[in-house]
Formats: C-alpha cells, structure tokens, sequence
C-alpha cells in the first residue's frame, strides 16, 4: 500500500482491463416439484464436493426501482440470506444489492444469454438507505433451495414464493426454477460453452434455455 | 293333473326342486292358466268380466270358490306332507337325507393326481433347466475368468480408476485433478487389449501356480513410470537426525516391474505423480520464500536451514524403469539411517499437506445469499460491509506455504529431540536427585509437552519438584510450580542451566521441609542470592548477603533447642552443595549480671563447613537428615 | 484480533508565511522527531452526486456523498444528505460500478465536486497519524490531521490523552472538545463509518469555505 491510488481510480483500472467479473452467462429452466428429486440426484453426482453436503440457501428478495426521470430508471435487487446455518449468524452475512443489465440473446449461436450484473455487497440499512435515495418497492419474493458448484459454475435449483400477508409465504407454483450461471469478466465467451455442455447433461432431466424476457 | 304323479316320483330326488315347484303353485293366477288349461279359465274367469262368468257357469255350476278352495286344500295337504317330511328328516330317526351323489369320486381323484404330477414334473423340468443353464453360465464365466476376459477386466478397472473413450483408445487417468490440484503434469494412461496367447510369465516363486497374463495392457507415460518417493531428512553436517520417506501408504518403494498386474502399476505411476507434485510445489515455495537463509534447491532436492548447523533435505527419488533405461540413474542414494527409523509424523504431514491444498483449491465456501459471487470467502465477503482494516485484509491472504508448515515442524522434531537428549544427559549427569520426566504422548506436530519431577531417592514424600516444558517451534517455554514461565531458545545449554537451577532449588527446599519434619526452625531462606568465592566458615554469611552473580540459594535452620544452625547453600553450577553448622560454645547457662538470658548465648560461634562427601549417608537428605538428627540430639559434636 | 481504535480529525491552519507543503514539512518533521516513522501513505477521497431534480416529491434533493478510506481498501461508504436522516451505507468496492448506472438519476461534476486528503501516514506506538492535504478539484484547501488512538474504542475513555499527545505536534491549535459529530456518541464504539463521518463533516466545511470566497 505504498502508491496511494484512490480506490476508484483502481477499479476504473480494473473494469478497462475487464478483469471485473460483471458478466453473466446464464441459462434457466424448470423443473415439476415432482421430479426435482431426480434432477438433484443428477446434479449431486455432476456437481463438485459431492463428498459435502448439499448447500441449501433460502434469500429473501425485494425489488426497488428509482425514477423515471427523462425516461431512465434503475431497478435494484436486493437480497438478504434468510437461512441459519450451523455456525453462523445471519447478521454475519452481508446483503447484496445487484444491478442486472438488459439481458442480451443473441442468435442461436450464442449458448447462453449474457447479462451485466453487479452485486454489491453491504449493510443490512441498505433498504432504509434505499428508500431516503427514492426507491420504491415493486414486488418481493422469497426463493428456497439448493446450490451446487461445478468450476467456475452455479447451479441454482429452488422454489419461489410470495407472500401473501406479512410472514405467510406461499409458493407461486408447483416447480422449481432451475439456473445456471457463470460470472465472468467481459470478453470471456467461452465459458458459455462450458455451460451449453453442462445443460445437455441435464437433459432430459431439465430444459435449460436463453429466456427471453421481453416475451414472457 | 299329471303334476302329482311326477312329484310323488321326484320327491324323494330333489327335495328342493319340488319344493320350489310347489311354492310355483301357489301362485295360481297364472301358473294355473299354463299347467292345468281345465282350472285355468275359472281361476283367470272369476276376476274379470261377463266372459268368464259365462265359462264358470257352464262348466262349475257349483260354487265359484270351488277351485280355490281345492287349490288351497291341496295346498295345505302338501305343505303338511312337506312339513312332515321336514320334521321325519330332522329328527333323523327313521329318515335321513342325504345328498344325491352326481359323479363317482374315485376316478377324478386320479386325475387330480395325474395332473399334481403332470404340473411337478414341469416345474421341475424348468428349474433343472435354468439350473443346467446357471451352470453353464458359471462354467463359462470360470472358463472367461480363466481365458481373462478383456471386459471383466477393463469393469474392474473401471471400478477403480477414471476412463474415458476417447475414438478407439480408452484414456484413463490417475491424476489429482478431480480433487483440486492443479499440477501440470497430465497423468492420463491408456488401456489396451493384451494380444492373445501371450505367454504365461513364469511363476514369481517357485511352488505357486504360473500368472496368467493379463488381458490388459495399461501404458504409463514415461515420466510417470518406475517408483518414485520423497525423503525427507534432518542433518546435522552429515549426521542423520531424523528421516521420512514418503510414498503411497502400503506400496514399496522399489522399482514396480513392467510385468506386474495393472492395478499395482496404476497405484506406483499415481503415486510418481503424487510425488512429483509435491516436490514441485515445494520447490516453487522454496524459490518464492524469501528467508533470511535463502533455501537451496537444486535439482529434485531442497535444501533449507532450520537451526544454525542443521539441515533439512527433502528430495524426490524416482527411478525409471530399469528395463527401458539401464543407464539412467539408479535409485537416488537412501538417506542414512534405517527405514525402521522413519519419522512417521513428518511423512503423514507431508502427506495431509498436499492433499490440504487440494481439499482448499476445491472447497470454497458458498455464497449467501445465492446470488453473490462465487470464490470469496466468507470472511472476505464480509470485509466490504464490515469495513475491514487493511491489517484484517492482509491477514484473509496470508496462507502458510507447505514448506513453511514442513520447515516448522521439522524444527519441531529436532528441538524435541534436543530436549529429551538434554533432560537425559542431565538426569545421567545429576545422581543425587532423581529427575524423571514424563512426555505426553499427546501432542501436536508442533508443539508437544514434558513433565519433569525432581525428588529424592527415599524422600519422595519429603519434597517433589515439578516444572513443564512445552516444547515448540523454535523455543522451549518451562512453567514452574510458583507459576514463573521462562522462555528458553532453542540452545540445549540454557535448559541444561534451568533444569540445574531446579535441582538446587529442590535440594534446598527439600532440605527445608525435612528441617521442619524435625522440628528444626528455618531461619533464613532465600533463592536466587548472589554466590560470590563462598566456602570456608563464612559460607552462610555470604550467601545471606547477597551480591550479583549466579544465582545460588541458601537457607539457615536452627536446631530445635536453639543451640546450633545449620546453613545449607546450593549452587546451581553442578558444584556440590555445601553445609556449615555453626554452634554455642555452651550447652547450659548460667545467668550472670552481664548476660541475662539464655539465648545470647547462642550468638556465637562462627560457621564451619562440613566436609560434606565425607558424610555418612545415601544421598543429600539422608546426610541432611543425619547430620541435623545428630545435632539435635544434643550429645553430638562434630566439630 | 480487530483493532479499530479511534481517530479525531482536526483542521491545521497554516503557518504563517508557510505555504501548504511547506507547514506539512514543519508538521513532518515535529512527528518524526517525536519517533513516529512514515507508514505508506493515505487518501480519503469523496465524490458527491446530486439527485436529478424530478426525482423525488416536493421537488427535495438529497446529495449521496460516496467516500473512500485507504484504511478499510475493500469498502466504499455512501452517505445521503439531505434527508431527515443521514444514513450511512457500507458497502463493497464494487459500488462503484453501480453508480455510473444511475448516471441520469444521481449526477456528478466529477471535476467540481470531487474533494480528497491525502499524505503520509505515520506510526508511532498506538498511534496512527496522518497528515493530509486537501486538494478539491486539484486545488489545495488546507490540511487535515487525523489522529487515531489504536488501543482505545471508547472516545470518551481516551480523548484526554489523544488530545494531550496531539498538543505534542499540533499545539494550541488542537480544540480541547471532542469533533462535534463524536461528541453525541463519546461512550459508545467507536467505528470506522465514525471517521469517514468526521471527514464528511471536514470536507463540507472546505466545500462552503470556497462557496463563502
């Protein structure tokens, strides 16, 4: 820490550099409740630690927008780590807000869609720090499942749910969202193979897919 | 009516048919208009119209009732005989009904039989066959077993070790990188059919069967064959402290013959490998540390300096095949010094290490919540929203190298040594009080712990000195009894010097508590006084006055009568310990106008030193014991 | 082991004659003839961002304020001004990368606004000191002095000697109260978002200085 640089300056470097991760491969599916035991079952003997136990998260997820002004808002997503897991305070895990890009599809070409994401990791005031900057909350759910790593990859298998009054979540539907994801710094388009060759040895089990957004 | 005929015929046949027909009759309405075309038209005439009055009147001009009234008579009189059958049957005195035998049972009991057996013998048929069949399969699975089925085989590889169809060839691999290392070498072998026929190699000792070739071939890359280990050894110049020799657990360290079942030659190439690895690794750990004594590698071998003088070796030893490569060096000089000798605690580190590193490279923890990036630690996630100081970041990198935690231990294993050779050589040195010491046999690579207790042959019980030691990296740290600590560095001789200290503290306190039990008084104690010349008379004067130098302890104990002293000095030079009494000129008192009292005539007398080996007398206490027992006991002067 | 400490901040006038490095080298050479010795450097620099005017009822402005500290590297701290709080978010470096997404809705003169205190930072013992100049805008404002007492959290518990030992260096010029943003909080931990706060307060008073020339 000799040379003072200003933090910022650093991370301009870094971000021309493109050695900041903030970008998403990304592929989703779903799965029935009814078969996700037998795609965990897959995913447990493809995943890496298969000697550990299966890492099961439950976030609670609230989403704020900000504007418009001329046009322009900014949507957040802030998450916190509901679960308590052995040897661990849930005060000890940070939230995270993120910032997701317009998803980018693609033509068939392309494995994956490819999304700019930051995720930022702060203090539990952010929602208070939020709402004073003028964000509102548009919606917020709940999503319960479990994780698996293989590489550089996340797999992410879960179930989503809103809530219906203040602490009564029910579950939106009978199946469980599956996505699989990689973050990587700009210009790294090879892992998205790496995750079309994951995805097709999913199948049949799952279908993973480029969702379009702007469709749904 | 041609009805009562038949049922006086059938009666006795079916009782239940012709009950049923009679109940039938009953209902005259219409079952009448059917059997009996005479009763008929009346019966069917009186309900309806004029017609049928016309037919009544021609033919039963009597009364309208009349065939009802006889229907129902002859009802009654059958109801009546068929209660009476009923009650002569139930009473089954003089009638017993029985029921009508149909068929002959004799004959479809032979069938039955005849089918029974029929149905056995195709049951039996068909597990004779599929018994027949499983015995052919056996015979032929023994007969696949003995031609060494190339399949079975390659299954039982293929339980064992990773494969992979790559075209036609069947790449396997044995290297680490399925569990996180990320050694460049590749480790991947390939599998081949064994031609037929090859021939039986000849039988490895005398007396056993021929082994059958295998059916496969399994092809180890060049760099990975032969046998390869690690040793690990400790010099000082070029004498052997302490040696490991690493290799895989239970395989030998000698060259694995090429003719040698494929599973033994997977097992040596991976442990090449393993070997490999970790040499590399430490020999990139030893290029990047920068130590004050820079460590050496050259070659396969790295040398680092873990105390002045002293060596740690480490080398990997890897021997090609001899067949292919008779020039090639053969098996690196073995480390002196049996194997029966291998330090099991530095080969299991060694060992635990790499694959520590592996276990990390894979094992990251996961993010929460889920949708934060992979690859942090938990630690470091926190450090943004905790506002970590740098001191802190700096700390999460940090991680100790392999050749850090093995040069630590390493210095571990020789200061213990030291320290045993030097309690030893101090209890061997040191006769009169017993040291004895006790390690824990539970310790760590790093640190372990010794017990060491002082006492007196015989005395035991008068006064025991205890003190640690806790052994580490590079110090000794020695707890005494009174809670002092003192840290000791690696040096043999300052322990040497602390163990004597202890020593002379024992005596002297020994000789205290033993003064006491006699009920002598301790008139002045003191440790760690000055010991300047001593000896002669003054002895105890010069211990009590104190002074710089070395430290010596002293004490003065009177006798119980007050009569005499006796001043113990030890010094904790290894010199021997040395007594001076020093007594009133009398025994008994007269009290004159210049001395009033009786205890100014203890005032005097100077000390005088007790040639101390010529004492009689086992040991320091016993000639403690019998010098104060001959004092007290007022009768003896030994000066 | 965590060792936060605490830190007061205090402004340093000028000698007079001396120009701003030239009292800097006065104040170097006191603390090093007391036995601190230079420790690396430091920067603290903030950078504020103003709310698009459409953006929140009552046409209100709130001011983010987005601070560095080379002694926490991995965080960013965001302040918001302009409320009936003043909230304090910590967060990831990363931060950073977000804030050019609102670029419309929260806007910078990066070249007007941006304010930092950089300089030596000197150890001595349990003390931290550092010697900052402020420049805004590449300009020199004056210089701030930040103190921080490693084996204390509680300002109240040690103030008196921090301000005894600044006196050693800084002279008269050290106020004997603690920075009024402390002030409210003396019993309580003392915490890092605690300095950054201070700073604020600091870098504020030189932003209204140059409104007030």
């Amino acid at each position: 820490m000799c040379a003072a640089i200003s933090a910022q300056e650093k991370l301009q470097a870094a971000m021309q550099h493109k050695i900041v991760p903030n970008q998403e491969y990304l592929l989703q599916g779903s799965v029935l409740d009814s078969s996700k035991d037998v795609l965990i079952h897959r995913l447990r003997g493809l995943a890496d630690n298969v000697d550990e136990q299966v890492e099961t998260f439950q976030d609670r997820e609230r989403v704020l927008t900000l504007g418009p002004v001329s046009g322009q808002t900014l949507t957040l997503y802030v998450r916190q780590a509901m679960d308590v897991r052995p040897g661990m305070d849930q005060s000890d895990t940070p939230w995270t807000m993120r910032y997701i890009g317009q998803p980018e599809l693609g033509d068939k070409s392309r494995p994956t869609v490819l999304r700019n994401s930051i995720d930022v990791g702060c203090t539990p005031n952010v929602l208070e720090f939020l709402s004073e900057m003028g964000f509102k909350q548009d919606y917020e759910f709940m999503c319960k499942g479990l994780m698996f790593r293989k590489g550089r990859m996340k797999i992410l298998v879960y179930k989503v749910y809103k809530n219906k009054t203040a602490d009564n979540w029910e579950p939106l539907s009978m199946s469980h969202v599956v996505e699989l994801s990689v973050l990587a710094p700009q210009g790294h388009d090879a892992v998205a193979e790496d995750v079309r060759n994951f995805a097709e040895q999913l199948k049949p089990l799952v279908q993973l897919e480029k969702t379009d957004y702007r469709r749904l | 009516m041609p009805v009562r005929p038949k049922r006086g015929l059938m009666m006795p046949l079916s009782m239940s048919e012709n009950l049923a027909r009679l109940a039938a009759k009953i209902d005259w309405s219409r079952s009448d208009g059917e059997e009996d075309g005479d009763e008929a038209a009346p019966s069917s005439a009186e309900g309806d119209g004029d017609a049928d009055s016309q037919v009544t009147t021609f033919q039963q001009p009597t009364w309208p009732w009349e065939s009802v009234r006889n229907k129902i008579r002859d009802a009654y009189t059958e109801v009546c005989v068929l209660s009476d059958v009923l009650s002569i049957a139930r009473h089954k005195r003089y009638m017993v009904l029985d029921g009508v035998t149909q068929d002959a049972p004799e004959p479809k009991q032979i069938i039955q039989v005849i089918s029974k057996k029929k149905g056995l013998a195709a049951a039996a048929q068909i597990l004779s066959e599929g018994a027949e069949r499983m015995r052919e399969n056996l015979a032929e699975q023994r007969r696949n077993r003995n031609n060494n089925d190339f399949y079975t085989e390659l299954l039982r590889l293929r339980q064992k070790w990773r494969l992979r169809k790559v075209g036609n060839n069947i790449i396997g691999d044995l290297s680490y990188k399925q569990v996180g290392s990320r050694f460049w070498l590749s480790g991947t072998f390939e599998v081949k059919k064994a031609e037929e026929n090859a021939p039986a190699l000849p039988p490895p000792a005398p007396g056993l069967p021929p082994v059958p070739p295998s059916p496969i071939i399994v092809t180890v890359p060049s760099e990975l064959q032969g046998a390869a280990f690690i040793y690990v050894t400790i010099r000082k110049d070029q004498e052997t402290l302490c040696s490991a020799r690493l290799t895989h657990p239970g395989s030998t360290p000698l060259p694995v013959p090429q003719s040698q079942h494929w599973s033994d030659r997977l097992d040596a190439a991976q442990n090449v490998l393993f070997c490999k690895e970790l040499i590399a690794q430490l020999a990139r750990e030893a290029v990047q540390l920068q130590p004050r004594l820079p460590h050496m590698v050259i070659g396969n071998e790295i040398t680092s300096t873990i105390f002045p003088g002293i060596h740690l070796v480490m080398g990997l030893a890897h021997s090609a095949r001899p067949e292919r490569r008779p020039a090639a060096a053969p098996l690196p000089p073995v480390p002196a010094g049996p194997l029966g000798d291998n330090n099991y605690v530095l080969e299991h580190s060694l060992h635990q290490l790499l694959r520590h590193m592996h276990h990390r490279n894979m094992h990251h923890a996961m993010p929460h919540p889920a949708s934060a990036p992979m690859g942090m630690s938990k630690r470091r996630r926190q450090a943004g929203p905790g506002a970590a100081s740098r001191g802190q970041l700096l700390k999460m990198v940090e991680s100790e190298t392999l050749l850090e935690s093995i040069i630590r231990q390493a210095r571990h294993v020789v200061l213990r040594m030291r320290t045993a050779f030097a309690i030893d050589s101090c209890a061997r040195e040191i006769k009169d009080p017993l040291i004895v010491t006790h390690w824990n046999s539970v310790n760590s690579p790093t640190q372990s712990c010794c017990k060491v207790n002082i006492m007196t042959h015989g005395y035991d019980s008068v006064h025991r000195t205890t003190f640690l030691i806790n052994v580490l990296e590079d110090s000794l740290r020695c707890v005494c009894r009174d809670g002092r600590v003192m840290t000791v560095s690696y040096e043999t001789s300052e322990l040497h010097y602390i163990i004597l200290c202890q020593v002379s503290q024992h005596n002297l306190l020994a000789a205290q508590s033993l003064g006491r039990i006699m009920g002598w008084t301790v008139k002045s104690s003191s440790s760690g006084q000055g010991g300047g010349g001593g000896g002669g008379s003054d002895a105890s004067q010069t211990a009590q006055s104190g002074g710089g130098g070395a430290a010596s302890s002293s004490c003065v104990l009177s006798a119980p009568g007050g009569h005499c002293y006796v001043a113990v000095r030890c010094q904790p030079h290894g010199e021997p310990v040395t007594v001076s009494v020093a007594q009133s000129p009398k025994r008994d008192f007269f009290p004159t106008a210049l001395v009033t009292e009786h205890k100014w005539e203890h005032l005097g007398g100077a000390f005088r030193q007790i040639k101390w080996e010529k004492m009689e007398g086992r040991n320091f206490l016993n000639k403690m014991e019998l010098l104060m027992a001959n004092l007290s006991s007022g009768t003896g002067s030994i000066m | 082991m965590i060792i936060m400490g605490f830190s007061t901040l205090q402004t340093f006038p000028l000698i007079e004659g001396l120009t701003g490095p030239q009292t800097l080298d006065v104040l170097h050479k006191r603390i090093t003839a007391l036995g601190a010795r230079v420790s690396g450097q430091f920067v603290v620099d903030c950078e504020t961002y103003f709310s698009a005017p459409s953006l929140l009822p009552g046409n209100s402005q709130r001011v983010l304020n987005v601070l560095h500290n080379t002694e926490e590297p991995a965080s960013v701290f965001a302040i918001l001004e302009g409320g009936a709080k003043q909230p304090v978010l910590v967060a990831d470096t990363l931060l950073d990368a977000l804030l050019p997404k609102m670029a419309v809705l929260y806007t910078s003169n990066k070249k007007q606004t941006r304010i930092e205190s950089k300089g030596n930072r000197y150890e001595m013992g349990d003390f931290v000191v550092k010697l900052g100049s402020v420049t805004m805008s590449g300009s020199f404002k004056g210089i701030l002095v930040e103190v921080c007492y490693l084996a204390c959290v509680v300002p109240a518990l040690c103030w008196e000697m921090v301000w005894e030992f600044m006196q050693s260096f800084l002279g008269s010029t050290v106020p004997s109260t603690l920075p009024p943003y402390i002030q409210s909080r003396q019993n309580a931990t003392f915490s890092p978002t605690d300095t950054i706060q201070m700073y604020l307060e600091k870098f504020n008073e030189f932003r209204k200085q140059t409104v007030a020339r």
